[in-house]
C-alpha cells in the first residue's frame, strides 16, 4: 500500500509539474492556450508514447533496452525500401505497418536471443545490436533519404479525425492516430495488469530467482518482452516515417534517452519490478510539452538537449533519495534471510 | 483419492557436484502421499540442495526424480510446479513489488495453465489459502511492510494451496514462536489429510519427533541412516547427523576476572528492530546470543559494527564511547565483524585468497606514498595460511577453490588480521563440516585466551554452549533472559527461544 | 618447488585471455596485410592508426576503470568534449588574429578545460557513489546534461582554427613517435601502477568484484567508486584536449560513435562487464586490434556503417563466446569431479 501511495505521489507530482508548466509558457504566449497547439502535442507524442510503452515493459522486466530507436527506423525504413523496390501500392497503410511489425519482431528477437538465450547484460547486448542493425541498414538496405513514400502511407499523415476552425487563429488538426494509439495504451495496460505475461514481467523485475521458483519461465518471459518491444518498436517507426512523410534513416538515431528519461520520469524503477502505463503517458506529455514550447519560454531550442538530460537526473536522483529513505524507514532487515 | 494415496515421491542416486565440491552423492529417498517425511542434516549435509534438485531449481549431474508415476531425469521448475510440487524456502522467496494476494495466488494461475489474470480472483485464491491455514493477513499489503512471521505464513499459505502434491518445508520454524509452531503441525495435520507427501527439513529434534512419520539422515551429501520415525532415538539422529558421540563437551576457556570491559552496550533502542539494550563483555569472555528469525539478533550484530542504524544509545570500546552508524570508527575502535552469509557478505568469490586475506586491512600493507608492498602482502597471507591451517597449495587460487570450512577461516583471517579487540561473529559455523566448525571454534577460544572478546551470535544453540561463558536470548527486539554459565542448558534454552 | 611451478601456472592463467588477444591481434595484422598490402601494409597506414589509436585507447581505459568497480561510465565523449570545448574556447579568445599562442596560456586552456572536466567527474561521483544511482542510468542522464549544455552554450557550431603551436601536440613527433601514442605510453602505464600498485587500486578489483563484501570489510567503497568515476573524467578530458589538438577543432558532436567502440573495446579486451577482473594490456591490444579493422576496412573501401555493424557484432560475440566458454568451464568441472 505504502508503495502505491508513493507511485500515486509521484503521477499526482507529474501532473502538477505539467499543469505548472502550462500555466507559466501560457502567461509568457498566450497562443499556447489554443487547440491547435493541444493537437500539436499530441501528435508529436503519438510515436515517443508507443515507443516509451515498449521502454516501460523492459524497464519493468528489469532490463534495459537501447536499440529500439534503430529497430524502429530500420523496420520503418526498409517496410518503404521493401514496397518501392516490389511497386507495391496498396489503397491504407495495413500492409506497410503489419511489414513494420513484422521486422521489429525479428530484429527483437534478435536481442532475445542474446539477452534470453545467453543471459548477457541487457544494455551490452542492445548497444551491440543496435550497431549491428544500424550498420546493416546504411550498408546494405540503403543510406539515402526516400521523399517519395508510398501514397498511402503519404495520406495517412493528414488523415485528420477531427478539423476546427477556431473564430481566429490557426486550424486545429487532430490526428486520426488518436484513436489507435488510445486504444494500444489501454491494451498494453491490460496486457500488464490482465494477463500472466505482464505479472510475469512484474514478477521478473522484482527478483529473478524467486521469479523462477514460482514456475515462471525466465527465458521465456524475456524472449517475450523483447520480441514485443521490436514489434512495437516497428510500428512506432513506421508511423514516424508516414507523419514525417519521408524516410530518413539517419533518424530517431540517438532519440534513446527522450524515452527512457519519460518513462522513469513516469515513475517506473530503473531496477525493475515498478513502473505503470498512467505514469509512462504523464512522462511522454511532460516531455513533448518542455521539447515543443521551450521556445515559447524564451529558451533557445538548442537548450532541449540540456533540459532533458537535467529532467531526468532530477528523475533518477529523487528516485534513489526516496528508495534510500524507504530502506532506512522499513528497518526490517532482511540479512537474516540466508538461504541454507 | 486412491491414486493420490498410493502415489509415491522421491529421487534415486541422486549425484550433484558444485564447480568441483560434491554436494550430493548417490542420494536416494521417497515418500509417499499423506506421509511426512524428515529429512535432517547439519548445515552444509546436502539438505537444501536436495530441495533445489526435486523442485527443479537445479540440474542433477546424474540420477532420477520421481513424481508420482513419472521419472525425470531433469526437472524445470516450471514442470515441477505443474506436478504439483512446492516448496517453502527458507527465504520465502516472496516478490517485493507484487502485494500478498498476487504472491500467493501466481502459482496457482501457473498450475491451471491461464493467460489472464483477474484480480478479484486472485483475492478470492488468497483468502482461501489464508482461510485453509487458518491465518489472517491483509491481502492488499505489499509484502515490503509486513513482519517475517506474517512472511513465513504467505510463503505456507502459497505452497499449501489447492495442487499441491508433495510439499516441502525448509527449516520453516525458525521464525516462529512456539504458538506459531503449534499452528504450522496443525496445518501440516490437515495436509496429511488431503493426502499431501509432506518433506519437513529441519535439525531441530524435537520438532522432527513430533511431526514426521520417517526419517531420512544425510551427511555430507550422503545418507547415513533412514527409516521410521520411532525406530530412532534422540541420541541416535544427533549421532548420525554429526558423525560423533555426541560429545560436544564445553570448550570455552576458564574466565579469568578483569575489572576492565572490553566494550559496553548502553541503552541501544532503533525502533521497532530492538527496544533498549544493554550489556558488556569482559576481556577473554565469549557472550553469546540467539533468538529467532527476526528477533533482531542479526540488527544487533549490525549496529555495533555500524551497518544498521541505531537511533540513541551508546557503545563504549575499553572506556571511550565511539560514534554511532559508522563501521569506520568501529573498525578503528577494534570491533571486527564476520556477516552471517560467507558467500555473499564475507567473501571477494572469485578473488585471489590472497586479496580475500587482505581486504580488511588493505591500507596495513603500503609503503611510501600509496604503493602496495607485494612482499608484505604476501607475508601476511603465508603467516594466515599456516596460522589457521587454510588447506590451499597457492594462496593466488581463486577462494572459490576451497571448501565451507576453509572459506570461513579466510573471512576470520581477515578480521584476526586487524588484531580487534572484540570480534562479532554472525553465526561463525553455518554451513562448514563438523572437523572445521571444531577447528573455528577451537580458533576463538585460543583468542579469548589471549583476551580478545567475542560476541557470537547464533542459532546452533550446542555450539553456544560449546563455546560461550554467558548466553542472551533476544525476543522482540529486547534481551528476555541471560544464562550464566552454570545455567547453560539445550533444552532451558530452547525453551526460552520459542 | 611445486609451489613456485604453481604461482607460474596461475600467473599464465591469469593472462590466458591477453595471450589470447596476443594471437588475434596478430592474426587481424596478417590478414588485413595480405589482402590488403599496397594500403594497409604501408608505412603510411601505420603512421595514421598511431595517430587515432591513442584517444580511443584513453577513452577505453576510462571506461575499463568504471567497468572494473562494475559500473559503467557512459558521459566519457561528452565530457571529453566538454573539456576540449572549454579549452578552445580559452585559445581562441586569447589568440584574436594571430596563429599562434603563448605556451602558458595553452597550458591555462589545457588545465581549466580538464577541471571543466573533474567538475563533470564530480558531479558523476556524486551520483553514483553517494545517491546511489546505477551508473548506468546516472551517466545516460549526465551524458546527455554535460552535452545538452555544451550545444546549448554553443548553439551546435565547432570551435574551430585553434593555435598552431597547440597542434603541433597532437600531430607531431616525439622521438621519432607520434606525440599522441607517447601520451598513450605514459597514461597506460600511470593507470596500469595504480590498478595493480596501489590500495586503491586493489580495492577497485575487491569493490568490483562484491560491493556487499567490500562494505562489510570497510574500506570505503563509496570512496572507491568517486575516485573512479574522477579519474575516468580526468582521462576523457585528456582525450578531448588531443582529438583537439590533433583535428584543430572542438564540437559539442565529436565521436558520439566512441562509447560504443570504447565499450566494445573494453569488452574484447577482457574486462568483466560485472566488475572485478580486466587488464590494461588487454584494453590497449583490443584498441589495436578495432583500429586494424577500422583502417583495414577503410583500405578496402568498405563504408563506415559496415565497420559499425562489426563493432556490434564484435560486441555481442565475444559475450556470446564469453558465456559459452563459461558454461563449457562449468560443465567440465563437474565432469572431472565426477571421475575422481
Amino acid at each position: 500500500m505504502d508503495f502505491k501511495k508513493l507511485l500515486r505521489r509521484n503521477e499526482t507530482a507529474l501532473i502538477i509539474a505539467i499543469v505548472l508548466l502550462s500555466v507559466i509558457i501560457g502567461a509568457k504566449s498566450p497562443e499556447f492556450y489554443s487547440l491547435a497547439n493541444l493537437f500539436d502535442i499530441f501528435r508529436s507524442s503519438f510515436v515517443q508514447l508507443l515507443f516509451a510503452l515498449g521502454v516501460l515493459v523492459v524497464i519493468i522486466s528489469g532490463g534495459i533496452d537501447v536499440s529500439f530507436p534503430v529497430v524502429g527506423i530500420f523496420s520503418g525504413y526498409s517496410a518503404v525500401v521493401l514496397m518501392k523496390h516490389f511497386d507495391w501500392n496498396p489503397g491504407n497503410v495495413s500492409l506497410p505497418i503489419a511489414l513494420a511489425i513484422v521486422i521489429g519482431v525479428i530484429l527483437g528477437a534478435l536481442n532475445s536471443i542474446a539477452i534470453a538465450s545467453f543471459g548477457i547484460p541487457t544494455l551490452i547486448a542492445t548497444l551491440g545490436t543496435s550497431g549491428i542493425f544500424r550498420g546493416i541498414m546504411l550498408t546494405f538496405i540503403g543510406s539515402s533519404f526516400i521523399s517519395d513514400i508510398p501514397a498511402a502511407l503519404d495520406k495517412f499523415a493528414t488523415a485528420d479525425l477531427l478539423k476546427i476552425q477556431p473564430a481566429e487563429g490557426t486550424l486545429a488538426r487532430l490526428h486520426v492516430l488518436i484513436i489507435p494509439v488510445v486504444i494500444i495504451t489501454i491494451l498494453v495496460s491490460l496486457m500488464l495488469n490482465r494477463t500472466m505475461f505482464g505479472r510475469s514481467v512484474y514478477a521478473l523485475g522484482g527478483g529473478v530467482e524467486a521469479t523462477r521458483r514460482l514456475g515462471i519461465s525466465i527465458k521465456r518471459t524475456q524472449a517475450k518482452v523483447y520480441m514485443f518491444v521490436g514489434g512495437i518498436s516497428g510500428l512506432a517507426g513506421i508511423l514516424y516515417v508516414s507523419l514525417q512523410r519521408k524516410a530518413n534513416p539517419y533518424d530517431l538515431y540517438g532519440s534513446e534517452l527522450d524515452i527512457i528519461a519519460a518513462v522513469v520520469l513516469g515513475g517506473a524503477s530503473i531496477m525493475g519490478g515498478y513502473g505503470t502505463v498512467f505514469g509512462t503517458v504523464l512522462g511522454v506529455l511532460l516531455i513533448s510539452l518542455i521539447k515543443g514550447n521551450l521556445i515559447l519560454l524564451g529558451v533557445s531550442g538548442s537548450w532541449q538537449r540540456a533540459a532533458i538530460g537535467a529532467l531526468l537526473l532530477i528523475g533518477i536522483t529523487v528516485q534513489a533519495i526516496n528508495e534510500s529513505k524507504k530502506a532506512k524507514n522499513r528497518r526490517v532487515s532482511t540479512s537474516d534471510e540466508v538461504a541454507g | 483419492m486412491s491414486t493420490l494415496l498410493t502415489a509415491e515421491y522421491g529421487v534415486e542416486n541422486i549425484v550433484k557436484s558444485f564447480g568441483g565440491a560434491k554436494a550430493l552423492s548417490g542420494v536416494s529417498l521417497s515418500v509417499k502421499s499423506g506421509e511426512v517425511h524428515c529429512i535432517a542434516g547439519e548445515n552444509g549435509s546436502g539438505k537444501s540442495t536436495l530441495i533445489k534438485i526435486m523442485s527443479g531449481v537445479h540440474a542433477p549431474d546424474t540420477g532420477l526424480i520421481r513424481l508420482g508415476d513419472k521419472s525425470f531425469t531433469k526437472l524445470s521448475p516450471r514442470e515441477a510446479v505443474h506436478e504439483g510440487v512446492q516448496v517453502i524456502f527458507q527465504d520465502f522467496s516472496l516478490l517485493p513489488n507484487l502485494s500478498v494476494a498476487e504472491n500467493i495466488a501466481i502459482p496457482t494461475y501457473i498450475s491451471e495453465n491461464s493467460r489472464f489474470f483477474s484480480k478479484s480472483k486472485t483475492k478470492e485464491i488468497a483468502a482461501n489459502a489464508l482461510d485453509l491455514i487458518g491465518v489472517d493477513i491483509d491481502i492488499n499489503a505489499s509484502v515490503t511492510d509486513i513482519s517475517i512471521a506474517s512472511k513465513q505464513l504467505i510463503a505456507i499459505a502459497r505452497a499449501t494451496n489447492q495442487g499441491v502434491k508433495m510439499l516441502f518445508m525448509d527449516e520453516p520454524t525458525t521464525a516462529l514462536t512456539r504458538k506459531e509452531i503449534k499452528h504450522l503441525f496443525e496445518v501440516v495435520e490437515q495436509l496429511k489429510e488431503r493426502g499431501v507427501a509432506t518433506i519437513f527439513v529441519s535439525h531441530k529434534i524435537d520438532e522432527i519427533q513430533e511431526i514426521c512419520n520417517t526419517i531420512t539422515i544425510l551427511r555430507n551429501g550422503e545418507v547415513v541412516a533412514d527409516g521410521i520415525m520411532r525406530d530412532f532415538k534422540r541420541d541416535s539422529i544427533s549421532e548420525a547427523m554429526t558423525g560423533l558421540n555426541v560429545s560436544e563437551t564445553r570448550i570455552a576457556p576458564p574466565l579469568k576476572k578483569a575489572s576492565t570491559k572490553v566494550i559496553e552496550v548502553r541503552n541501544l533502542i532503533t525502533k521497532p528492530t530492538f527496544l533498549d539494550i544493554s550489556f558488556s563483555i569482559a576481556p577473554g569472555e565469549i557472550l553469546g546470543i540467539t533468538g529467532l528469525l527476526g528477533s533482531g539478533r542479526t540488527e544487533l550484530a549490525e549496529a555495533i559494527f555500524g551497518q544498521y542504524p541505531i537511533d540513541s544509545g551508546e557503545v563504549i570500546v575499553e572506556g571511550e564511547s565511539i560514534r554511532l552508524n559508522s563501521s569506520p570508527a568501529a573498525l578503528k575502535a577494534g570491533i571486527g565483524y564476520v556477516p552471517p552469509d560467507r558467500l555473499t557478505q564475507g567473501l571477494f568469490l572469485e578473488q585471489s585468497i590472497l586479496r580475500n586475506l587482505v581486504a580488511v586491512g588493505v591500507d596495513q600493507y603500503q609503503s611510501r606514498g600509496k604503493r602496495l608492498s607485494k612482499k608484505r602482502l604476501a607475508e601476511a597471507g603465508e603467516k594466515w595460511i599456516k596460522d589457521l591451517r587454510i588447506k590451499t597449495k597457492n594462496s593466488l587460487n581463486p577462494v572459490t577453490s576451497l571448501s565451507g570450512g576453509n572459506q570461513q577461516r579466510v573471512v576470520l583471517a581477515k578480521w584476526l588480521a586487524m588484531n580487534p579487540k572484540l570480534m562479532i561473529l554472525n553465526g561463525p559455523t553455518v554451513g562448514v563440516d563438523i572437523g572445521s566448525k571444531r577447528e573455528i571454534l577451537e580458533i576463538i577460544r585460543d583468542r579469548a585466551q589471549e583476551g580478545m572478546g567475542f560476541l557470537v551470535v547464533s542459532d546452533d544453540i550446542p555450539e553456544l554452549i560449546q563455546i560461550c561463558h554467558r548466553v542472551l536470548v533476544i525476543k522482540n527486539g529486547q534481551i528476555s533472559k541471560e544464562f550464566n554459565e552454570s545455567e547453560l542448558d539445550e533444552e532451558v534454552l530452547y525453551k526460552e527461544l520459542s | 618447488m611445486n609451489e613456485r611451478f604453481n604461482k607460474i601456472n596461475s600467473g599464465l592463467l591469469a593472462d590466458r585471455k591477453v595471450t589470447q588477444l596476443m594471437v588475434i591481434t596478430a592474426g587481424t595484422f596478417a590478414i588485413f596485410s595480405l589482402v590488403s598490402r599496397d594500403i594497409f601494409f604501408s608505412s603510411a597506414n601505420f603512421t595514421s592508426m598511431a595517430y587515432q589509436i591513442p584517444e580511443i585507447a584513453i577513452l577505453s581505459i576510462a571506461v575499463m576503470l568504471s567497468m572494473l568497480t562494475g559500473g559503467i561510465d557512459l558521459s566519457i565523449v561528452a565530457i571529453s568534449n566538454a573539456a576540449a570545448l572549454v579549452a578552445a574556447w580559452i585559445m581562441t579568445t586569447k589568440m584574436g588574429e594571430s596563429e599562434t599562442l603563448s605556451y602558458s596560456w595553452i597550458i591555462i586552456a589545457c588545465v581549466v578545460g580538464t577541471l571543466v572536466g573533474l567538475a563533470a567527474g564530480a558531479v558523476n561521483s556524486i551520483i553514483i557513489a553517494r545517491l546511489d544511482v546505477t551508473p548506468i542510468l546516472a551517466t545516460l542522464a549526465t551524458g546527455t546534461l554535460f552535452n545538452g549544455i555544451a550545444i546549448g552554450i554553443t548553439d551546435g557550431v565547432s570551435v574551430s582554427g585553434l593555435p598552431e603551436n597547440f597542434m603541433r601536440v597532437g600531430n607531431g613527433t616525439f622521438l621519432g613517435i607520434p606525440t599522441p601514442f607517447v601520451l598513450m605510453v605514459v597514461i597506460a602505464l600511470a593507470v596500469g601502477y595504480f590498478i595493480n600498485r596501489t590500495t586503491l587500486g586493489l580495492k577497485v578489483f575487491l569493490v568490483g568484484t562484491n560491493r556487499k563484501a567490500a562494505q562489510y570489510s570497510v574500506m570505503g567503497d563509496r570512496k572507491v567508486i568517486a575516485w573512479i568515476y574522477l579519474i575516468s573524467a580526468l582521462l576523457s578530458s585528456l582525450a578531448g584536449l588531443i582529438i583537439a589538438s590533433r583535428t584543430s577543432a572542438a564540437s559539442p558532436d565529436f565521436g558520439s560513435s566512441y562509447i560504443l567502440l570504447a565499450i566494445v573495446v573494453v569488452v574484447l579486451g577482457g574486462i568483466n562487464p560485472n566488475g572485478g577482473f580486466g587488464t590494461i594490456t588487454g584494453v590497449i591490444l583490443a584498441t589495436a586490434v578495432l583500429q586494424m579493422v577500422s583502417s583495414g576496412f577503410n583500405a578496402l573501401r568498405f563504408s563506415q556503417f559496415f565497420y559499425l555493424a562489426a563493432q556490434g557484432a564484435v560486441l555481442v560475440f565475444v559475450m556470446i563466446l564469453n558465456v559459452v566458454l563459461e558454461r563449457r568451464r562449468v560443465s567440465r568441472s563437474i565432469s572431472k569431479s565426477l571421475r575422481s
